[in-house]
């Protein structure tokens, strides 16, 4: 499994601000497939947790729906650890891991 | 369950969002607002599994530290959202944040749901079936929470990443 971000997503400085090189970053948070959360709803909880784009959410979305899983943040552990956490409150299957 | 011809459940009237739903729509969201709080009640029954989800798969230890750190915070978010919605199930409006409440309400009860029924994305409907009520419901709210995720959106912030 490469639990590493997709170039397409997050090597574009202008999508993401605060792309760093790797060693600033070394928790990924993972959103998984899963059966029960409609994927509109998915696409506005990073919309609204995030502030992603509608494009940049759909596309994060549809990779958990047809990949199993995305990366959708990356961080300290302490900003990983809080983004679980809102994505927890919200519902989602989120976990958090190195990003080795 | 489906609504049909019916207007959506909600519709955005500037700040406001007006509730469309019938006499016995509130009864039933009222009625599952109380057996969602009550299912909360239940801590430690494994259909809450979806509600409290593992954040370090390969980390007992550290799961188990955050899991005690957010258990309270979480369960306090989603009694809010209990209140929110047994407070204002009758108003013919309401704002923003209250709509946030019923969608974090039908999410929460869908996942409770969905857990107990087990189901997964393959499962046709059979109105036959003794879990056929069940689904439904998770259907009907399925359906409301598609209606409240298209009026939140109108209100979610321009992005900040262009």
């Amino acid at each position: 499994m490469n639990p590493g971000p997709t170039p397409v997503e997050f090597d574009n400085p202008d999508l993401d601000h605060d792309d760093k090189t790797e060693v600033d970053r070394p928790w990924i948070v993972l959103v998984w497939n899963d059966p029960i959360n409609l994927m509109s709803y998915v696409s506005f909880v990073f919309q609204k947790l995030f502030g992603y784009s509608a494009e940049r959410a759909n596309k994060l979305m549809l990779d958990v729906h047809h990949k199993g899983r995305a990366v959708v943040s990356s961080g300290t552990r302490e900003k990983a650890e809080l983004d679980v956490f809102r994505l927890h409150e919200y519902g989602l299957w989120a976990t958090m891991q190195k990003d080795n | 369950m489906t609504r049909g011809e019916r207007p959506a459940a909600f519709e955005r009237s500037g700040d406001q969002i007006q509730i469309h739903l019938e006499e016995e729509e509130r009864e039933l969201i009222a009625n599952l607002a109380s057996q969602f709080r009550s299912a909360l009640a239940e801590d430690t029954s494994p259909d809450l599994r979806r509600l409290y989800p593992t954040a370090y798969p390969n980390d007992a230890d550290k799961d188990s530290e955050y899991a005690s750190l957010v258990h309270d915070d979480l369960l306090r978010s989603r009694l809010e959202s209990v209140e929110i919605v047994q407070a204002t199930v009758q108003a013919n409006s309401i704002d923003p944040n209250e709509l946030a409440a019923w969608m974090g309400l039908f999410s929460g009860l869908r996942l409770l749901l969905g857990t107990r029924l087990d189901v997964s994305e393959d499962d046709e409907f059979d109105p036959d079936a003794p879990d056929a009520p069940t689904r439904a419901l998770l259907a009907w709210l399925g359906l409301l929470l598609e209606e409240s995720v298209e009026i939140a959106t109108d209100y979610l912030p321009p992005h900040a990443h262009q």
